[in-house]
């Protein structure tokens, strides 16, 4: 028998093999489980729908942001190998045994990554401020950030502790169990997250409720609550989401949505797309592609921390962070790709549900413009940033939709 | 301006300084219960608590002309400990902004104990001697009589402490050095810690109710239960410390035994007094009170600590000490309310034994 006929042999090998398989047929599933129908979108000129400075002052706003990003996420990347090498020599810092040490030294990766992200952040906010996107001052800025990493570093700790602790009583097959604890994880947070969104209320138009009702029966969405978040004090920009799982199911309007210039009907558009979501069960299927993207990530982190003994020792902690982030960062365009559809799927579904693609059309429009979003962003940005189709790419369905009915 | 142009004090107006602290300060002692006979109103040296001020020296000229300045964290300091004016009612009044002051709340406390046993609490006197101690070095640092910066180590303040063996006793190992990554993020790292330390909190409050009936029916409390509530007292100690940079390391999450350089030793269960237990929400509020007092304290040497050790590398010995004491007491507290000591906390800076 052949060296590599012995490997295929081997039960280890024959388990990936099978495992990778079982994932292909997963992502498959879950891929066509978000139906869309196969439109042959018309190209549309953005000159047509957008003045010629809107798009110049867009695009040199968005590119501004896009190469920020980029270099954000280069220096992310070279501060994370640093810490990869060094970062086991801040085992002293710690009293807190095996698992809490590792708790410690992930902590500080995204510590450093936070700082290493500061300056980045202030010249996206300054340019921001410049475009009057946002009006969140430095300071506050900064804080938010700051205070943020507290409620970052619960989460991370968990994480952690689930994995460290997995990885110390199962010695080969440990990121297989990491998943399913991970998902769970995820499901909890998903379920209870409409409770974590600041600054929301419940919406008091009698109309509105009303009408995303009626949605929710034409779409055969499960009953959601109607939340509105407060958001003026820093951004201009509309936006509208839908989270929750089963019984805590929630559309969030956001009051810039609301209160600035939206059409009722414009509005309704909004929620039939929020209230496709939740038809579609999209938070679900987004646990799925977590699971997805998740196996690979931790297979991964299991073969790079060998070296450092495997994943149950803290000085390994460095080296997966670097793991994850790096996965993370490759697998964005392909997470990217999914929600796309589903988004555009949602879409869909804002159409069938309303018959309104002028409507559509104004939305997408009233969107850019006070979002500052470019219509129509050169390919790599939109590989690497956008988890919505581009606003001229909704703008064609919507005349795809128009076209085609009879 | 005589010491910027001389370069030190004069004599004479050293001499009249000296003797104004070395009087306000016997005066806040008398007044505070830390001594008993009424003090003379020369400002001479004699008093049974009283400051020693070395003769003018040399100063630096940079640290005489920007004092008022490097004065500014020690006076911080100084207003958490006494209050702004060294008197009872400062405490009072100062409640509203930086919580109760140290010295007032060890002199009321002193003055029903007074009352009772016609002698001062020794640990709440020492309390009251320390913090005007620390007063007086302020005072003649801010009043350019010493360019020694003040220094808030409650083990050297005053002459020679009690060596003790308490049922909740403290072990510091602690080396000084900081980790200027871990302090820059030390909220932050924290968070995690007090996350789970609330959620252990409250599992510890049902747990401590759930003694106070066993106690007084069994009269001793149960092996398990006092264990589980020595370590969330433990473990309150031990992320206190990182938190406050009393420590350097990263805490454990479980409160064992022997893990940290700011240790808490507990005795095993011992058989209370069945009244005390009975009453023991009631005979815990002094001791509550104060220790939020040497809260206040604990968050000024956390702040100023910070700043120091993100300079220098290491927690300065004085702070470092003030905080360790300050953790001590409310740990001790804690115990004593939770029921898992009899022993009231002591109040004053002694040596463990």
């Amino acid at each position: 028998m052949s060296e590599r006929a012995r490997s295929l042999a081997r039960p280890a090998t024959l388990a990936l093999i099978v495992g990778a398989g079982l994932w292909a047929w997963a992502a498959v599933a879950l891929w066509q489980s978000t139906e869309l129908p196969s439109l042959d979108l018309p190209h549309l000129d953005p000159h047509s729908f957008f003045s010629d400075s809107f798009l110049h002052r867009s695009a040199t706003y968005e590119r501004f942001l896009a190469i920020l990003g980029l270099l954000g996420l280069v220096t992310v990347i070279a501060v994370l190998v640093v810490y990869a090498r060094h970062g086991h020599r801040l085992v002293r810092e710690s009293a807190a045994g095996r698992v809490g040490t590792g708790m410690l030294l992930a902590m500080l990766g995204f510590a450093v990554v936070w700082l290493a992200e500061v300056p980045f952040g202030l010249v996206a906010l300054w340019w921001q401020r410049r475009y009057d996107v946002s009006h969140q001052g430095y300071l506050p800025h900064l804080l938010n950030s700051f205070l943020g990493l507290g409620s970052q570093f619960v989460f991370l700790c968990l994480g952690i502790g689930i994995a460290m602790g997995l990885a110390g009583v199962m010695r080969r097959w440990w990121w297989l169990a990491v998943v399913p604890a991970f998902v769970a994880l995820a499901a909890l947070f998903s379920f209870v997250s409409p409770y974590l969104i600041p600054d929301t209320s419940s919406i008091d138009n009698p109309a509105l409720v009303a009408e995303a009702r009626a949605l929710e029966r034409i779409e055969g969405a499960p009953h959601a609550r109607l939340r509105e978040q407060e958001v003026h004090r820093f951004t201009d920009a509309p936006n509208a989401e839908a989270l929750g799982l089963g019984p805590t199911s929630t559309v969030v309007l956001w009051d810039t949505l609301l209160r600035d210039g939206f059409s009722r009907e414009e509005i309704r558009l909004v929620l039939a797309h929020e209230v496709g979501h939740l038809a579609h069960h999209d938070p679900l299927k987004r646990l799925g592609w977590l699971a997805l993207f998740l196996l690979p990530a931790w297979g991964l982190v299991a073969l790079f921390t060998r070296r450092r003994g495997g994943f149950a020792q803290p000085e390994a902690v460095p080296v997966a962070i670097l793991v994850l982030v790096a996965f993370q960062l490759l697998a964005t365009p392909l997470l990217n790709v999914t929600i796309r559809r589903q988004e555009a799927a949602a879409d869909w579904a804002a159409l069938q549900a309303t018959h309104e693609p002028a409507t559509e059309k104004a939305v997408m429009r009233k969107l850019a413009t006070k979002s500052l979003s470019d219509p129509d962003p050169p390919f790599w940005a939109y590989a690497f940033y956008e988890n919505h189709p581009t606003i001229m790419q909704r703008i064609e369905m919507a005349q795809a939709w128009e076209d085609q009915r009879p | 301006m005589a010491t910027l142009f001389e370069g030190k004090s004069p004599a004479p107006l050293h001499d009249f300084l000296a003797r104004f602290v070395r009087y306000a300060t016997q005066v806040c002692a008398y007044l505070n219960l830390a001594a008993e006979p009424l003090p003379a109103f020369d400002g001479k040296p004699g008093y049974p608590v009283d400051v020693e001020i070395e003769p003018p020296v040399a100063q630096n000229r940079w640290t005489v002309a920007f004092r008022a300045v490097l004065a500014l964290p020690a006076l911080v300091l100084a207003a958490v400990l006494v209050g702004s004016g060294n008197f009872v009612f400062d405490s009072v009044r100062s409640s509203g902004r930086l919580g109760f002051a140290v010295l007032g709340l060890a002199a009321v406390f002193g003055w029903f104990y007074a009352m009772f046993k016609a002698r001062m609490d020794r640990g709440l006197r020492d309390l009251i001697a320390y913090a005007l101690s620390y007063a007086a070095q302020t005072w003649v640092y801010l009043l350019l009589v010493t360019d020694i910066y003040p220094d808030s180590d409650p083990l050297t303040a005053i002459g020679p402490l009690p060596t003790r063996s308490d049922p909740v006793r403290m072990e510091v190992t602690d080396e000084l050095r900081r980790s200027r990554l871990t302090v820059f993020f030390r909220l932050a790292l924290a968070f995690p810690h007090l996350v789970w330390l609330t959620l252990w909190g409250v599992v510890a409050l049902f747990a401590a109710i759930f003694n106070w009936v066993v106690v007084l029916i069994a009269g001793v409390s149960p092996q398990w239960l006092h264990r589980f509530l020595s370590r969330y007292v433990r473990y309150q100690l031990h992320v206190s410390a990182f938190l406050y940079l009393v420590g350097n390391p990263f805490p454990g999450f479980v409160g064992a035994p022997g893990t940290y350089p700011i240790e808490l030793h507990v005795a095993g269960p011992e058989r209370p007094n069945r009244w005390a237990v009975f009453f023991r929400l009631v005979l815990a509020v002094p001791a509550l009170l104060l220790a939020s007092a040497f809260g206040s304290a604990l968050l000024v040497v956390a702040v100023l600590g910070w700043f120091a050790a993100l300079f220098t590398g290491q927690m300065p010995l004085g702070l470092r000490n003030l905080g360790a004491f300050a953790l001590r007491y409310i740990a001790q507290t804690y115990a004593y309310a939770l029921l898992v000591t009899s022993a009231y906390p002591y109040s004053g800076p002694c040596l463990e034994q």
